[in-house]
């Protein structure tokens, strides 16, 4: 039950990483300076790789622990 | 807003309300289709969207108006409209021998091997010294590699303008020495005047900028 929690704690986190990327992203796309590619890559390319990552890493961690 | 940008941002929103859905009800990926929809919304489309908007991207920093939009290229943009035919970047653009809309890219990528993304870095290195540099003087810029033939041949190798121009052909040893980049297109008598920023003041111009 409590490993259901922190792996359902983890999606909430990582799915709020990839809202504020993505929203990142839809802002940069508006953006007409050239800044606009480098927040684009630097925070909104960060926040979605760490949520993906962080996704990833609770579908690998969930299988761990109902293998024990 | 272009098509392809209302289309990635459709895209943008349509995942971040799914993302929204798990994360209000993170319940639901205990189900099978939970498992699916999560995988979707916080793995494929995240991915999808991030593909679409750095294509995006590249592809609008090849416009004129993007390179224009820093205020230190501006009198490079005013350069593509003075009205002399001798000045190089000035006769390219108004006779769209080069893409107007991608006119500086067209003229200052690498034609080489990854030189896109040779381009692309140095496209990084300006907004570098934009932002966190001391940008020179518009006149003082210089190109980071001297300009290499290859550009120029990229378009007019075998052009007959080219091949057979009556300057072209005078000297028999220029064309092969052109065409193997020992002797410059820019050298001095050649097509010397290519933006000239520092004269601008004096040119007259054909209208206003791009």
């Amino acid at each position: 039950m409590l490993a259901g929690q922190s792996m359902e704690r983890r999606l909430q986190i990582a799915g709020i990483l990839i809202i504020l990327g993505l929203l990142t992203e839809a802002i940069c796309l508006m953006w007409t300076r050239p800044a606009a590619f480098v927040v684009f890559v630097g925070l909104g390319g960060l926040c979605i790789a760490a949520g993906i990552l962080l996704y990833l890493y609770s579908l690998a961690s969930a299988k761990i622990e109902s293998a024990k | 807003m272009a098509f392809p940008s209302t289309l990635i941002l459709f895209l943008i929103a349509v995942t971040a309300a799914l993302i929204g859905v798990l994360v209000y009800r993170p319940g639901l990926t205990t189900t099978q289709g939970g498992k699916i929809l999560a995988f979707f919304v916080l793995f494929l489309l995240p991915l999808i969207c991030v593909g679409m908007g750095t294509t995006y991207h590249i592809d609008r920093s090849k416009r004129t108006e993007f390179c224009l939009s820093c205020h230190e290229m501006e009198p490079y943009g005013k350069s593509l409209m003075v009205d002399d035919p001798a000045r190089l970047a000035a006769a390219h653009f108004q006779n769209h021998r080069v893409p107007a809309e991608e006119a500086c890219y067209t003229c200052h990528t690498n034609y080489a091997l990854f030189g896109g993304f040779r381009a692309k870095m140095h496209g990084l290195r300006h907004v570098y010294v934009h932002y966190l540099g001391t940008p020179p003087a518009p006149e003082a810029i210089r190109l980071y590699d001297a300009f290499n033939n290859r550009e120029c041949l990229h378009c007019h190798l075998g052009a007959r303008s080219f091949e057979e121009g009556p300057v072209h052909t005078a000297d028999p040893d220029l064309l092969p020495a052109v065409k193997s980049n020992k002797m410059s297109c820019l050298s001095s008598g050649c097509h010397q005047t290519v933006h000239n920023v520092a004269e601008l003041n004096k040119a007259k111009f054909w209208k206003e900028g791009p």
